[in-house]
């Protein structure tokens, strides 16, 4: 029979495992939630006349974060634009002509975006021909993610980044690491 | 734009393996995205070391870019190639259908970094990363309308964060080096 002490002890063990599963669940659904899902719109690849996807993973980020040298100012650079990045996920379709998606092809992503913790950012400007939306995900303070959906009447850009990310990081990461060129303007730093 | 850097990219990673003597597969992933293109195309591969008529310019490129030759043999591990020349890319039911099937073959142990396709020219590219212990493996997959190339390869993590990074840069420099006449 056990004692009351080895009870108590098996019970500490067990509820101590209970309450890591519960925060490991709760810490991969907080993870999670900021990730776009985009699988809806892989159909559009037999129509656009260019497809581009990419998956850039937190082992890839913080494999990267990691081999690039703070001594060199330019990868100094790049070390401190990924750093606190779990991800960059990026999915571009170019069409030939216009007429080639819907509206509706697009809602999938549009609901998840107007989901609970996604706020869009307003005042966002782009150079770039048709809509550029920009949202953010926020769990307090912290910064969980931004989803970028940039459409015109020919090209569709969903890039999705995980992490501690703004516009100002955003604008730096335009032309690596797969984010397209979104011709954001820098946003005005305060005095 | 991003279908010019994947290419070119692919380019580099080709390029740093030159010095490492293509292999036939028989092992691993590499046979099973081999095979994928066969069935689905319906064509076979040759075991032509392609990248052996590359030419010295592109080795020296290659060296330049990983910093010198010591270090460019230190980041690389082993390569596979596996060409198919000459054949039709235009049987199987489009690209949508070509990626299902690579990413159904391949998608339980590696990931799929960039998929880029171009229907109408006929292009497909695709980058795989599998982790290799302290290094990792790349394996690269290019279709064209008449020719495709399957290559696996084993990049240092440095070299690995470079081309995540801007593999348009890194691609620029072999491609000016392979069309001078130095």
């Amino acid at each position: 029979m056990k004692s009351l002490s080895q009870v108590s002890a098996n019970s500490v063990w067990k509820i101590a495992a209970l309450a890591i599963l519960v925060w490991g669940a709760s810490a991969t659904a907080t993870a999670q939630t900021a990730r776009i899902q985009t699988s809806s719109l892989d159909h559009l690849a037999a129509k656009a006349s260019e497809s581009v996807d990419v998956n850039i993973d937190e082992s890839l980020m913080q494999l990267a974060a990691k081999v690039f040298n703070s001594k060199d100012p330019d990868e100094a650079k790049v070390k401190h634009l990924v750093s606190g990045l779990k991800g960059i996920y990026v999915k571009v379709f170019e069409f030939e002509k216009e007429g080639e998606y819907v509206v509706a092809d697009l809602e999938s992503i549009r609901s998840q975006l107007r989901g609970p913790g996604w706020n869009k950012i307003v005042n966002v400007r782009s150079k770039k021909e048709g809509s550029v939306d920009v949202y953010l995900m926020t769990s307090g303070s912290q910064v969980l993610g931004l989803a970028v959906l940039a459409v015109d009447a020919k090209e569709i850009a969903v890039v999705n980044i995980l992490g501690n990310i703004d516009l100002e990081r955003l604008s730096a990461l335009e032309g690596q690491f797969g984010v397209p060129d979104l011709s954001i303007e820098k946003p005005k730093r305060k005095n | 734009m991003i279908k010019r850097m994947v290419s070119i990219g692919m380019l580099a990673l080709a390029c740093l393996c030159i010095p490492c003597s293509p292999v036939q597969a028989k092992d691993d992933n590499f046979s099973d995205a081999v095979k994928v293109i066969e069935r689905f195309y319906r064509v076979k591969h040759k075991g032509i070391p392609f990248l052996a008529r590359a030419g010295m310019k592109t080795v020296v490129t290659a060296a330049r870019i990983a910093g010198g030759p010591k270090r460019r043999l230190a980041e690389v591990g082993s390569v596979k190639v596996a060409y198919f020349e000459d054949q039709d890319f235009s049987s199987g039911n489009g690209v949508v259908g070509f990626r299902a099937a690579i990413n159904a073959a391949l998608g339980a142990t590696w990931t799929p970094l960039i998929q880029v396709s171009s229907p109408k020219d006929g292009e497909q590219v695709y980058i795989f990363l599998r982790d290799a212990g302290e290094k990792f493996n790349v394996l690269l997959i290019t279709i064209e309308r008449r020719d495709a190339s399957v290559i696996q390869v084993t990049l240092s993590p440095s070299t690995l964060a470079k081309l995540l990074k801007d593999p348009d840069e890194m691609g620029r420099a072999i491609s000016e080096e392979a069309t001078s006449d130095e």
